[in-house]
Parts: structure tokens; C-alpha cells; sequence
């Protein structure tokens, strides 16, 4: 009996381990192959074990248009997570009051704002910023991010609102508190780990975003992900930078990801499941 | 509010639409040509083409993505112990932007570097060219985004797996139902709904490639695996021609709110 439990359960086993192994190996390469000198990161056979070196990464250090990238992307996350709460907050607020209606509102418009491809949008935002100085800078960019996560952190945010018990409101009401107390004292207090999802899944969908940086930016606001396509041409040639920048792109994000990873997939899962 | 909100949506939509009835270079003039730019693409044997590589990377990358996805949420939802770790472990490429995987890929395909095509001689395969030959680059972008977005549709579809009831699968087990025919006729009748939204969600986004085919062939060899959104790209910030790239967007949007009211109202038929 014991025996064919586990022999129910082996399958699962190899399908759970070559998942992970095929997911991880790749991203371990790359850091190792970072971390290796020239020679032996062209090696073949390959090299498996080796002295790290951290050439690769004091060279990008050094790269005064990648430590520029780096700053740029962290301000544009930023600032594109606090504007997009800022009013995804109270949209939420009012579409839940809303409640079935705004439910069927959002839903709607964040799929057709999610069908439309980017460069539908970037080319008619070019010309507006070029109208208007916004090109290339980190307020253009945050401001056009912030449009495109709004429908999903409203969608989010809606939804973690609905769980909030309608007799608490009501009891707030009743002393006295008007719309906003009631957002800032019942709401908020909440859904705070909500909240946090939503600005995560926000903060890394900004941070590697690229067709709309590509189009929006050209030096002063340029983000990590437009800085790194500077490495496609040489990329059989140069594996060190390329390798060590992409480490540095992925790192904070995993790192976020590891760190709330609990909150993230309740954020991704919440969408879809509860439809 | 909510008007302010929907005239952000609409606003480029418009724009789009506007422009896409122009010759226009970025420059100063600007001349009104109606329809002609549409005119022109849809006489045009190489936009065909594009759309067709669009479609065949689309359909294939989610079918993959959807099958695999499936099998490992089955295979997690099972595990006794680990299933966490698993689950977070197999998370991280969702957190990988699409030019870093391009990148990555390229180091790890490399034809004569690469470690894959090292692997693959170890098992007497290959070496094979990858991104170099048209017979192999569509499959070879249709592969790595199967590395990169297949978590999305896992992650998903363990979370639907876990929320169902497990009533109904005890009781045909105790009636002596095989683990296939449980799994058919009662797991995937009730994951159907969340399948569907999967679907939709895989085909919107494998419709609007970008960055890994960007970051790797760029379209090419050739026209290989030039798709919709690398074409608009390069029609407006290559070719200059901005009242063309739009037209290219707006015909394609078209393609992709087609495809979505389809998927939906299948889906609204089955559960008639």
C-alpha cells in the first residue's frame, strides 16, 4: 500500500523537478557566465568550476549610461507605483460602491486596454510629448505606465475592497466619518497587504517594460531594459557585460518576488480566478 | 472619473486612427491620403506574411504554454511536501523582462558557444543553428517564450486546482473511477472556465510579441519571424512612415478584439 502511494506520487515528483530544473538552469548559467573571466566563459567543453571574478560588474559600475539607466528605472518605478495608486485608491473605492455594474465596467475595459497593442499607443504619445516636452523624460514615461497598470491595480484593488464587510463602513458612517475617513480609517488599514501586492506586481511590470520605454525615451530618462538592447549586436562577442547587466536587471525583481512572493500570487491569481 | 479614465484608453485610439489616414515622415508636412495606406498593406504579400508568423507564433506559443502549464499545476497540486518551494522557484521567470530572456537566450543558444547545443551533443542532437536558419527561428522564439511565460499559466491553474471542491473526485474515486477519467471528466469540466480565461490572456499577449523577438532575430532571417508589433516598430521609427505603422496597429487590433469576441462566445456557448 505504502509502495504504490509512492509510486502514484513518483510522476509528480519528475515533472515538479525537470520543471524546475529546466526553469533554473538557464538563470544560473548566466550567472555564472557572469561571474567568469573571457576565457573561460567560452570554453568548451564548459567550464563548471571556477573562481568568481567581479570584473563584469565593476565594468558596469564604471558605465556612466548604465548607472544612469539603473537610476532612471528606479525613478520612473516609483513614481509610476505611487501616481497609479494614488488614483487607483479612490477609483476602486467608487467602482466598488458601485458593485456588480463597476464590476462588469472595469472588466471590460481592462481587457480592451490590455488587447491593444503598445505601439498603438506610443506613436500618438510621441507626438504629444514632442508637442509638449514630455519626451524622454522620467514624468513622461512614469505618467504612460501609470495609464496602462491603472485598469489592473483598479481591478485589483476593487476586489480586495469587496472584502471589506459593509457593516463596518456602516458603522463608521454612522460616526460620523464622510467617503474619505472611511477609505483612510476601514479601508486602507484593510487591505494593506492588497495594497502591497498591487504596487509589487506594478513595480516589476514598469521595471521591465520595454516597447514603451523604447519609443518614449532616448537618453536623459532611457530605462535598464533600453539600455541593455545596446548589447544585442555584440552579443556573441561580449557575454561578460551582457551577462553581468542582466543579473543586475533581474536581481531586484527576484528579490521582490522572494520577499513577497505570497502577495504576488494572490495578486496574479486573484484576476483570473475569481473572474 | 471614470470618463477621464476611459478618454486616457481612447484618446491614442483616435489619434491612431487619424494618423493612419496620412503620409506622414515625422517631418513638417503631412498629407492626407484616406484609406491608402490600408489599401496598400492589404494588397501587400509581405504584410500577409506577418500576420501569418504573428498567428503561428501565437497559436503555438499558447498551446505549448497551456499544455505544459496544465501538466505541471497537476503534477504541483499533487506534491506531499515542497510545493511552496516549487511554486515560488518555478515563479521567477514571470519576474524576468522579455529583453533580458532574449539576451539570456541568445548566450545559451549560441551556435557554436552555447551550452544547449553542448547539451544536446551530449545526447547525440544538433548542433542546430537556432536563431540563424528561417526552418528553425520561429520555433526557436516560440521555445523561449515558453520558457519565459509557461509559470503564468501554471500559477493560475494551481490556484483554480486548489480552490476546487474535493468532494466530487473523492466520491468517483471511491466508486472505483480511474485517475484519468476523474481528471477528464470531473477536474477539467471544472478548471474549464479559468482555462479559457488563460487562453485569452496567452493569445492577447503572444499577439503583441515584442521584446524577445526584438532582442533576438529581430525579425529575421529574412522575414521569419517578423511579427505585428516588431513591423509597426520598424515602419515608424526605421522607415519613417508613421501613417503606415498605424494603419499596420489599427488592422491588427482589429485581428486581436476578432479573436477575443470569438474566444468569448465560445465560451459563453459551452455553458449554454
Amino acid at each position: 500500500m505504502r509502495l504504490q502511494r509512492i509510486l502514484t506520487l513518483l510522476p509528480a515528483y519528475v515533472v515538479a523537478l525537470a520543471a524546475m530544473a529546466v526553469t533554473l538552469f538557464p538563470i544560473a548559467w548566466i550567472l555564472s557566465i557572469s561571474l567568469k573571466t573571457k576565457r573561460d566563459a567560452f570554453a568548451i567543453p564548459p567550464v563548471w568550476t571556477f573562481a568568481p571574478v567581479w570584473r563584469n560588474y565593476l565594468a558596469l559600475w564604471d558605465n556612466d549610461a548604465f548607472r544612469g539607466a539603473v537610476f532612471n528605472s528606479c525613478v520612473v518605478t516609483v513614481l509610476g507605483v505611487v501616481l497609479a495608486t494614488l488614483i487607483a485608491v479612490p477609483a476602486a473605492y467608487a467602482l466598488n460602491r458601485l458593485r456588480l455594474r463597476g464590476k462588469r465596467l472595469i472588466a471590460a475595459w481592462l481587457l480592451l486596454a490590455y488587447m491593444l497593442p503598445e505601439f498603438l499607443f506610443i506613436i500618438p504619445i510621441y507626438v504629444l510629448y514632442q508637442a509638449i516636452g514630455l519626451y524622454d523624460t522620467h514624468l513622461g514615461l512614469a505618467l504612460i505606465y501609470q495609464v496602462h497598470v491603472l485598469p489592473f491595480a483598479i481591478w485589483m484593488l476593487r476586489s480586495f475592497f469587496a472584502e471589506v464587510p459593509v457593516e463596518l463602513e456602516e458603522a463608521a458612517r454612522i460616526d460620523g466619518c464622510g467617503h474619505l475617513a472611511v477609505l483612510i480609517r476601514v479601508y486602507l488599514p484593510m487591505t494593506l497587504p492588497g495594497l502591497a501586492a498591487t504596487a509589487i506586481l506594478n513595480a516589476i511590470w514598469i521595471w521591465n517594460e520595454l516597447a514603451i520605454a523604447l519609443g518614449l525615451t532616448f537618453k536623459n530618462a532611457q530605462t535598464i531594459t533600453v539600455a541593455v538592447t545596446s548589447f544585442r549586436g555584440y552579443a556573441s562577442i561580449d557575454w561578460g557585460p551582457m551577462t553581468a547587466a542582466s543579473i543586475v536587471a533581474i536581481l531586484p525583481m527576484i528579490l521582490f518576488a522572494l520577499v513577497a512572493q505570497r502577495w504576488i500570487v494572490k495578486g496574479l491569481t486573484l484576476g483570473a480566478v475569481k473572474g | 472619473m471614470l470618463l477621464v479614465l476611459g478618454a486616457t484608453s481612447l484618446y491614442p485610439f483616435a489619434y491612431a486612427l487619424f494618423i493612419s489616414l496620412f503620409d506622414w515622415n515625422w517631418g513638417r508636412s503631412m498629407s492626407f491620403i484616406g484609406l491608402a495606406n490600408y489599401t496598400r498593406l492589404l494588397g501587400d504579400v509581405e504584410f500577409w506574411l506577418i500576420m501569418k508568423n504573428t498567428l503561428v507564433f501565437a497559436t503555438s506559443a499558447t498551446a505549448i504554454e497551456l499544455l505544459l502549464g496544465l501538466g505541471i499545476a497537476v503534477a504541483v497540486d499533487r506534491l506531499r511536501f515542497g510545493a511552496t518551494l516549487v511554486r515560488t522557484l518555478l515563479l521567477t521567470p514571470l519576474m524576468i523582462s522579455g529583453i533580458i530572456v532574449a539576451l539570456m537566450s541568445k548566450v545559451m543558444l549560441d551556435s557554436f558557444l552555447g551550452i544547449v547545443n553542448y547539451l544536446l551533443g551530449l545526447i547525440g542532437v544538433g548542433p542546430s543553428t537556432f536563431y540563424g536558419t528561417e526552418a528553425t527561428a520561429m520555433f526557436t522564439i516560440v521555445m523561449v517564450d515558453t520558457w519565459w511565460q509557461t509559470a503564468f499559466v501554471f500559477i493560475i491553474l494551481l490556484a483554480g486546482l486548489q480552490s476546487l471542491a474535493a468532494e466530487p473526485r473523492e466520491a468517483a474515486r471511491l466508486d472505483g473511477a480511474s485517475e484519468w477519467r476523474i481528471f477528464r471528466h470531473i477536474t477539467m469540466p471544472q478548471l474549464a472556465p479559468l482555462l479559457l480565461t488563460v487562453l485569452i490572456i496567452r493569445s492577447i499577449d503572444t499577439l503583441k510579441v515584442f521584446d524577445i523577438v526584438f532582442g533576438t532575430t529581430g525579425g529575421g532571417p529574412g522575414l521569419a519571424t517578423e511579427v505585428a508589433q516588431t513591423l509597426a516598430y520598424r515602419t515608424a521609427f526605421a522607415y519613417l512612415q508613421i501613417g503606415r505603422a498605424m494603419a499596420v496597429m489599427v488592422l491588427f487590433s482589429i485581428l486581436v478584439l476578432a479573436l477575443c469576441a470569438l474566444y468569448l462566445r465560445l465560451g459563453s456557448e459551452r455553458r449554454d
